[in-house]
């Protein structure tokens, strides 16, 4: 595997990452721009107005069959909220032309015009977007928004989110709100693309057979080179003090058979350095079979299937989950306290260290077996300005000390808690 | 050892069958960081009437008892629970149950001896004891009621009971909280004798190993155990018709979720890669994202994003599935009938053909991607009795006068269900 990355312009970055392991190519672009409440909503419906034609494809049914006839090269797209920038993410991975029936089918050439020209050069009429498109559009993200509720895991997660960052970019959902569509048209929403497109931050992923022949595509490509150089308009995760705030109780009622407890903590770290530290409390708290909540929230007192804890690195929080039975929302709060509390009395062994540090170097080194999993490795890095080998990580985890994760635990402080019922 | 090479995806698989009757299939990856290794044994959730071998009494289990023995076989006798053992070694171990099969597995980089002594060690030596299948209970009482909010779910198992009159595909793999209270050690040591014999086991691994020392370390770890002969499964006779059309449940969603099945028949399942090919291929044409259908619903505000397609199949059933979300179930369900009608009438258009018929060929080649996806597959169509191989070989051979036979064949109306879960 060999990772290279170029500036093509201000702004916009070529990452190649050759490898052979796999049967396919992979190519990705991402648009990253500041999250906030005025556009959260439009960078949304850009990113589904995107899919549906482009200025040589016009439909997503000609988008479609030319996927098809690349061998079934798959076209997605998805939105992320990455700290507090919105992330518009659009892929096409195609098979590597060594397991072609016809060996010339040249498909990552294919791949890298057609997703370049799919994001750049849309489809539009009298210098706007489609109105038919529009209307469609933005019936689907309403029906998206409104679906929020559906998978109650998530839902509640999000809640949670939303209640501890009220009134900050964080706390927007990513796919926006109903009443901004009323004041969104073709033609604004046009305008506001080429505004974005000319101001994000721009990366170009290419993971596969990648040559000299494959920069020389970037290069001459006519959508890439009309872009304007730009100094881009997103926001680099930076550690911030946490204000401490009182503990909040958020209770939401809906029509669910299990409760779905969330518990959203903060940390409460100053340095980059300590986010090694807080990865490993996190293992030990709830991120793996071995874990607290694992062993005696589910294990032990049977209180749960799923009891596990999470860590969001770019904003510093832990997100502890629980479905359980409603009825025992008192007993597995009270047992989750006192995980945490354990955490600070330094109340694990050097085994759960170990096994902690075991379990995250393992998922470490499959980052290369996994090809779009490498590509968001290196695109977490571009974001955070943080660019460190497979093999600094693994010595930083290395050395985390107990004393260090003690530090960490006696840093956390439970932000909100949330519970869904009936 | 038999080989078996693939020149399209350019990848080989060592097959051996030994003594005891267990297969061991061994797909190597070289260069790859990751190894996978799957053992599973042709044991479901439908097996729940069978005859033991050396018996002539028929046995009769609670619905769950599968899924229920998965989750006890991590419990060791010292005390220690094969999971907590695995995780510390940094590997990532799971299990799951399906309807015709249970598996074991981890995923690692490093430590793989050591993992491989722990999954050996814990699937051939169960213990049960009246404690602790009692708290199993509860975490598996807790597990029923997380799947109880999963819409998608619920529109599944609703599909199987319109199209199945009696088959066990229609009961839920975990059981009920009602089934599983019935269950305790001696059913479950029963079952396990019965089912986890190495002749109804299979073990795949895949990673970058030399076949013949892998063999070898498998070997080495297993228990002495004799090829114990045939398990007399008893399922009920299935009629070919459907149970009902229709079914419905109220749920809190915010826009229905709607399965379109079609009941197949089962018997003649010698040309089923071919079979399962042409399906695909026809589905994709009809309901795929460049269909009529598809390009109709999505202009209409009926659908927003792509159904998923698959023809699901085993011993004693067969159906497609066509899933998703949408404003309208019964308008889609509705053109979709007509788009089946008019492509029997006039045919399967041949540029359609062509060309999905190469994107179908992609999506086998990108299965060979991931060990954990390679092993994993070859382990379920082993149990169907099928070389995944078989599908980038046999693809070349369809034709548009087959299609238009397996359309007339398997996509009729009178077999067809709509399943919906709605506000």
């Amino acid at each position: 595997m060999e990772y290279n990355e170029f500036e093509l312009k201000e702004g916009i970055k070529v990452h190649t990452i050759k490898t052979n392991k796999f049967k396919t190519n992979l190519v990705a672009v991402f648009l990253t721009t500041e999250l906030n409440r005025e556009t959260v909503t439009k960078n949304a419906l850009i990113s589904m107005m995107l899919r549906r034609g482009s200025k040589n494809m016009n439909t997503q049914e000609e988008i479609s069959k030319k996927m098809e006839e690349m061998y079934g090269a798959t076209f997605d797209c998805g939105l992320d909220k990455t700290g507090d920038n919105q992330v518009l993410k659009f892929y096409i991975e195609s098979i590597n032309d060594n397991f072609l029936p016809n060996q010339e089918e040249d498909n990552l050439k294919k791949s890298i015009q057609r997703i370049l020209e799919i994001v750049l050069n849309p489809y539009t009429e009298n210098d706007s977007f489609k109105k038919e498109y529009i209307e469609q559009e933005k019936n689907n993200i309403k029906q998206r928004i409104e679906g929020k509720i559906d998978n109650k895991a998530r839902y509640a997660m999000d809640r949670c989110i939303e209640e501890m960052y009220k009134n900050k970019p964080f706390g927007l959902f990513k796919f926006g709100y109903i009443e901004d569509l009323d004041d969104i048209d073709e033609k604004n929403l046009y305008e506001y693309y080429k505004k974005l497109i000319n101001t994000c931050k721009i990366d170009i992923f290419i993971s596969g057979n990648v040559d000299d022949r494959t920069v020389n595509i970037l290069k001459e490509n006519e959508n890439l080179s009309k872009l304007q150089e730009r100094k881009p308009n997103y926001i680099v995760p930076q550690i911030q003090n946490k204000e401490v705030t009182e503990e909040k109780v958020v209770v939401d009622s809906m029509d669910v058979t299990q409760g779905k407890l969330l518990l959203g903590l903060d940390v409460n770290i100053d340095k980059e350095e300590l986010k090694y530290d807080t990865l490993i409390y996190n293992s030990i708290l709830g991120g793996s079979a071995n874990s607290k909540m694992f062993q005696n929230v589910r294990e032990k007192a049977h209180l749960a299937y799923v009891a596990s804890s999470s860590y969001l690195r770019h904003k510093n929080n832990i997100f502890i989950n629980c479905g359980i039975e409603i009825g025992n929302y008192e007993k597995a709060l009270e047992l989750i306290k006192k995980q945490i509390d354990d955490m600070k009395k330094g109340e694990f062994t050097q085994k759960d260290i170990e096994d902690a540090k075991t379990g995250i170097i393992a998922t470490v080194k499959t980052i290369s077996d996994e090809q779009d999993t490498e590509v968001s490795y290196y695109f977490g890095q571009e974001l955070a300005k943080n660019k460190i080998t497979i093999e600094e990580y693994t010595s930083k985890i290395e050395n985390v000390t107990k004393e260090d994760i003690v530090n960490i635990a006696n840093k956390i402080s439970i932000n909100t808690i949330y519970f869904l019922r009936d | 050892m038999q080989v078996i090479e693939n020149l399209k995806v350019k990848e080989k698989v060592y097959i051996e069958k030994l003594k005891n009757g267990l297969t061991v299939m061994i797909i190597p990856k070289t260069g790859v960081q990751k190894k996978f290794v799957i053992w599973g044994t042709n044991y479901g959730s439908n097996d729940n009437k069978f005859i033991a071998p050396g018996e002539d009494k028929e046995t009769k289990v609670p619905n769950g008892v599968a899924h229920f023995l998965e989750h006890k076989l991590f419990e060791q006798e010292n005390g220690t629970n094969s999971l907590d053992t695995l995780t510390a070694l940094g590997v990532n171990a799971n299990a799951y149950t399906t309807n015709d099969h249970t598996a074991y597995l981890f995923e690692c980089t490093d430590n793989f001896y050591e993992a491989l002594d722990e999954l050996m060690d814990y699937v051939q030596h169960p213990y049960f004891t009246d404690e602790n299948v009692e708290k199993e209970k509860g975490i598996i009482g807790q597990e029923i009621m997380m799947y109880d909010d999963y819409p998608e779910w619920q529109v599944y198992l609703n599909a199987m009971k319109a199209m199945y009159h009696e088959n066990p595909i229609k009961i839920d793999i975990t059981g009920t909280i009602e089934t599983i209270s019935h269950i305790d050690k001696d059913i479950l040591y029963k079952c396990y004798n019965t089912f986890y014999n190495p002749s109804n086991m299979a073990l795949v691994v895949s990673g970058d190993f030399s076949p013949e020392q892998i063999l070898e370390d498998i070997k080495k770890r297993l228990v002495e155990n004799e090829n114990q002969g045939e398990i007399k499964r008893i399922y009920s006779n299935e009629e070919d018709s459907i149970a009902q059309e229709k079914i419905e449940k109220k749920f809190e969603v915010s826009q229905p979720l709607y399965t379109i099945g079609i009941k197949d028949q089962v018997k003649d399942q010698k040309e089923i890669v071919k079979k399962h090919l042409a399906i695909e291929i026809i589905l994709n044409i009809i309901a795929g994202r460049s269909s009529k259908l598809y390009k109709k619903m999505y202009n209409d505000g009926i659908i927003s994003g792509q159904p998923s397609l698959d023809y699901e199949f085993g011993k004693t059933y067969a159906h497609i599935l066509i899933t998703g979300q949408c404003t309208d179930p019964e308008t889609l369900y509705k053109e979709f009938k007509n788009e089946v009608r008019k492509n029997k009438e006039q045919g399967i258009n041949e540029q359609d053909f062509e060309r999905i018929k190469k994107m179908v060929y992609g999506g086998y080649v990108k299965e060979y991607n991931d060990v954990q996806d390679i092993a994993r597959i070859f382990l379920s169509d082993y149990f169907k009795g099928i070389n995944p191989f078989e599908y980038l070989e046999e693809i070349e051979g369809i034709n548009l006068k087959y299609l238009n036979q397996i359309l007339t064949d398997v996509f009729k109306e009178e077999k067809m269900i709509l399943s919906v879960v709605k506000n």
